[in-house]
């Protein structure tokens, strides 16, 4: 019987720090860190209590760190910025929203939880 | 680093059972221990406390907690600094509280290495973990057994094309479900980190 009790725990949250690719984006920092950056970047509209953003959570962490040198991926929690939200038309968690050059160039809702189908989400609506 | 997380941490008299407040299951459950937990006096046995949306809020309680992890399986933070999980979390709020701890002391009996009662409670808590979606708890995703009747109402909805609506991802939460939900409890908030 294995006793699910974590009696050591900062050894796992050091881990966890820095395996943290993905920054939050609030609606104070959004204009500066989406809109007005140059460049690819996908913004992910989630929830903490979404379970399928929670299975997307370490695809999407895998992906972050494989195109960090072309493209930057946020995430907007959108229990917190309702109004960020509302503004983009999101209608459920997880959204992956494509942007370049302040316009929206693609938006995928709910990809499948799997590195290919997460990479093609965040990389396709560029390559056009 | 280490030094630093220490001091984070914050000190608390009693267990944390922390809930998550966005499913209407556990929302029920935190509510009915949060009553049971009191005394005629007004004294608590254990907090009771909503997930909430803040990592390092949740940090703060103890370095080592994961707000993904916490949103995935019930969480008792107890005062020395570890954690109980799961099963092992929900005899824990058992033993504190006034009404059950007369019969939570079953769940630590071992019999030739082995704890019985505990590995009936940790089925029990999978069983109820999964099947939340049922009722009411549409954040927490599909429950497992449901599954084949999922693919079965699609392919019978694409095969007669009668549905109106159009086939939507199963890796998505919509948020006309979240809006149907009942609002959020106004609990205590968490405690401020001292260093913020």
């Amino acid at each position: 019987m294995v006793n699910e009790t974590l009696a050591h725990p900062r050894e796992t949250s050091l881990k966890r720090l820095s395996r943290d690719k993905i920054r939050t984006v609030t609606s104070g920092t959004f204009t500066r860190l989406v809109l007005e950056a140059e460049g690819p970047i996908a913004v992910e509209f989630m929830s903490y209590g979404c379970a399928h953003c929670r299975a997307i959570e370490p695809v999407l962490e895998q992906v972050a760190e494989m195109v960090k040198a072309q493209e930057k991926i946020f995430r907007v929690n959108i229990a917190v910025e309702q109004e960020l939200a509302g503004s983009y038309q999101i209608h459920g968690t997880p959204t992956l929203v494509m942007f370049l050059n302040q316009n929206e160039v693609g938006r995928v809702e709910g990809p499948s939880p799997t590195v290919s189908s997460v990479l093609a989400a965040v990389t396709q609506p560029f390559q056009s | 680093m280490n030094g630093e997380q220490v001091t984070m941490m914050q000190k608390q008299p009693k267990p944390i059972l922390l809930f998550n407040d966005e499913c209407a299951v556990c929302r029920q459950i935190g509510h009915w221990v949060q009553r049971s937990a009191q005394s005629k006096s007004g004294e608590t046995s254990i907090l009771v406390q909503p997930i909430g949306d803040d990592p390092e809020k949740l940090r703060s309680l103890n370095p080592d907690l994961d707000i993904w992890d916490a949103y995935a399986t019930i969480h008792v933070l107890m005062p020395d600094g570890s954690m109980r999980l799961g099963g092992e979390a929900v005899a824990e709020t058992l033993r504190n509280l006034p009404n059950t701890k007369w019969f939570a002391w079953t769940f630590a009996t071992t019999i030739l290495g082995f704890r019985p009662f505990q590995v009936v409670l940790d089925v029990a808590y999978a069983i109820l973990s999964d099947v939340r979606p049922l009722f009411g708890c549409e954040s927490c995703g599909k429950p497992r057994v449901m599954k084949p009747f999922e693919w079965v109402t699609k392919w019978a909805k694409a095969l007669t094309r009668r549905s109106p609506h159009p086939i939507h991802t199963p890796h998505f939460s919509s948020l006309s479900a979240a809006r149907r939900r009942p609002a959020r409890v106004s609990a205590e908030p968490l405690p401020q980190s001292s260093h913020s």
